[in-house]
């Protein structure tokens, strides 16, 4: 927790400034702007959650960190250096798991080694598989294809992948939405415990407020089109959490009802008009 | 673990330990009924049909002129797939020598087909101009019956192997390019993604992903261009030619030889169904996902 406090003389992992990304609407002629003068400085080891509603750019935000978009206009900075496209000290958690699924769950890890020459002996590559499949806790399933396993086993296997590059920097975007809600809240203490051992800096996208609160150190609310911040909020609630147990907290229904209000006001924005 | 009708796992106790072992069991009905059903029911069934056809057919209601007994077109396949005309006859009444031919060059119609098709598909596939340029060209093939460009190929080629096999090529690259364009376009944008956040270049987006996720395309496509070839073969020979099996089709019906007309269209049958499954095999083969998503 103290963790973003005694961060004096770090400088930001992951720096945007006036960061601003649109999209050419070529069939309309117009230009759809999806994020708007975004100033948001991430420490290393903070826990990012953005939340706002579907279409405001949230998802924009983590494709420009990942170095899959490039910004308009403004900068975004990662460990003090400009982003100039993907590279090894960021990795991503998709929604639909994006899986290759001609190939194993032991390949679909390999696939960060496979794509770029990282110096890594093909002994300490199957190491760090093998240490990432414990991980994920995914023992016996090496040899299996994604269509074999289910929705959460498949998210295991792209946390893994994540994972196995030792990246500094973790996106997720809206990993656990497809999953059901039991097999969710066992993934997100296992994403808590992993991303608190590796100590590594995490912006992930949620829908749920109760995802964001669970997970979070600081909740980003970002407003409808244009997508702007809206309000950070931190979430001060002693780890390791558990969805179901920091319910029980009378802070967890104030900070909630807090959220829902900023988030329930840009939501109904999207009914109208669009 | 897998149960086979001879071998079984029993779970037993043995010097106070849980083993399994594997015991023969012999094959129940049930079993042999479940992995035999498909089978048992389709023979029966052909059986059933060629055997009312059989019945009607000798009992003198129908013209044998229409439709031979189904004996004698058995007779004749048999006949036609076991005996070789003569060296020097001038035509030959022989199935196999015009099966040959005909299977011959549908196969060198595919192979061009596919040296064509699968590479155009995948350069429209890949790159926005090319596709720009070619797409009205091969909406344009692909949508006009290719049987009205016969009269042009026999008139620039005459009465050629070529023409024959200009016609397969033609008949079948259009189902193999729009497939293989198909399967690049369709190429899961979250996988793309995925690949260029683990750092592909766009030589390993290509080769990594967009060629095995196009592969099944391209089988499918060749699956149809299978179809369309067979199609091309036979009206190739039908309009122009002295061998092959539509010729043999005109040729039999010239001569009121209806059962051996019979006979060359259950074989033109067999030989498209088994293409088609052999095809399909390959598809599962190399890619087992998509059989599981179709169910």
């Amino acid at each position: 927790m103290n963790k973003i406090l005694n961060t004096k003389d770090q400088h930001p992992v992951i720096s945007s400034k006036d960061l601003s990304i649109s999209y050419e609407l070529h069939r309309e002629r117009t230009k759809l702007i999806a994020l708007k003068n975004i100033s948001l400085d991430v420490k290393k080891g903070e826990f990012v959650v953005l939340v706002g509603p579907s279409g405001c750019g949230k998802t924009s935000f983590i494709n420009a960190v990942a170095g899959l978009v490039e910004p308009e206009s403004g900068v975004i900075n990662v460990n003090g250096k400009p982003v100039k496209g993907p590279g090894p000290d960021r990795a991503m958690v998709f929604q639909d798991y994006a899986l290759m699924p001609w190939k194993t769950v032991e390949s679909n890890i390999r696939i960060p080694f496979e794509f770029q020459n990282l110096g890594i002996s093909i002994e300490d590559q199957n190491k760090r598989i093998k240490d990432c499949i414990n991980l994920v806790d995914l023992n016996g399933f090496e040899k299996s294809f994604p269509y074999e396993l289910s929705g959460g086993m498949k998210q295991r296997v792209g946390i893994a992948r994540a994972l196995v590059t030792h990246p500094t920097i973790l996106l997720a975007d809206e990993p656990f939405a497809a999953i059901d809600a039991m097999t969710r809240e066992a993934m997100q203490a296992e994403l808590e415990r992993i991303v608190n051992q590796s100590n590594q800096t995490v912006i992930f996208i949620t829908h749920s407020i109760d995802e964001a609160i669970t997970l979070a150190d600081r909740v980003v609310v970002i407003s409808y089109r244009p997508g702007q911040i809206k309000e950070i909020v931190n979430i001060n609630l002693p780890r390791p959490r558990f969805e179901q147990e920091i319910k029980l907290l009378p802070e967890y229904s104030k900070l909630r009802e807090h959220i829902w209000r900023l988030v329930k006001d840009e939501a109904f924005r999207t009914t109208k008009g669009d | 673990m897998r149960l086979s009708g001879l071998q079984k796992v029993i779970k037993m106790e043995e010097n106070n330990q849980n083993t399994e072992r594997l015991v023969y069991t012999g094959w129940t009905f049930k079993e042999v009924w479940g992995y035999s059903r498909t089978t048992v029911v389709t023979i029966l069934n052909l059986s059933i049909f060629f055997i009312l056809w059989e019945i009607w057919t000798s009992s003198g209601g129908v013209n044998p002129l229409f439709l031979p007994e189904a004996s004698n077109m058995f007779h004749e396949l048999w006949k036609g797939l076991t005996t070789s005309a003569p060296p020097g006859a001038v035509f030959s009444g022989s199935i196999r020598d015009h099966l040959f031919h005909s299977f011959s060059n549908l196969m060198i119609g595919l192979g061009i087909a596919c040296v064509i098709g699968i590479p155009s598909g995948l350069l429209m596939g890949g790159n926005k101009y090319i596709e720009t340029i070619l797409s009205p060209y091969v909406w344009a093939m692909a949508s006009l019956p290719r049987i009205a460009l016969v009269p042009l190929f026999i008139l620039f080629l005459g009465f050629t192997m070529k023409m024959q096999i200009t016609i397969i090529v033609i008949s079948a690259v259009f189902p193999i390019i729009i497939n293989a364009w198909a399967g690049v376009k369709t190429t899961e944008k979250s996988l793309l993604a995925a690949a260029k956040v683990f750092g592909a270049n766009r030589r390993q987006l290509y080769l990594n992903v967009v060629m095995p996720y196009t592969l099944p395309f391209i089988i499918s496509g060749i699956q149809q261009g299978i179809g369309r070839g067979l199609i091309g073969v036979i009206i190739a020979e039908l309009f122009g030619g002295s061998k092959g099996l539509g010729y043999l089709i005109q040729r039999s019906a010239d001569t009121f030889n209806s059962a051996l007309m019979y006979a060359v269209l259950l074989l033109l049958v067999v030989m498209s169904l088994t293409l088609i499954q052999l095809t399909r095999w390959l598809e599962a083969y190399v890619a087992p996902w998509r059989k599981v998503e179709m169910l």
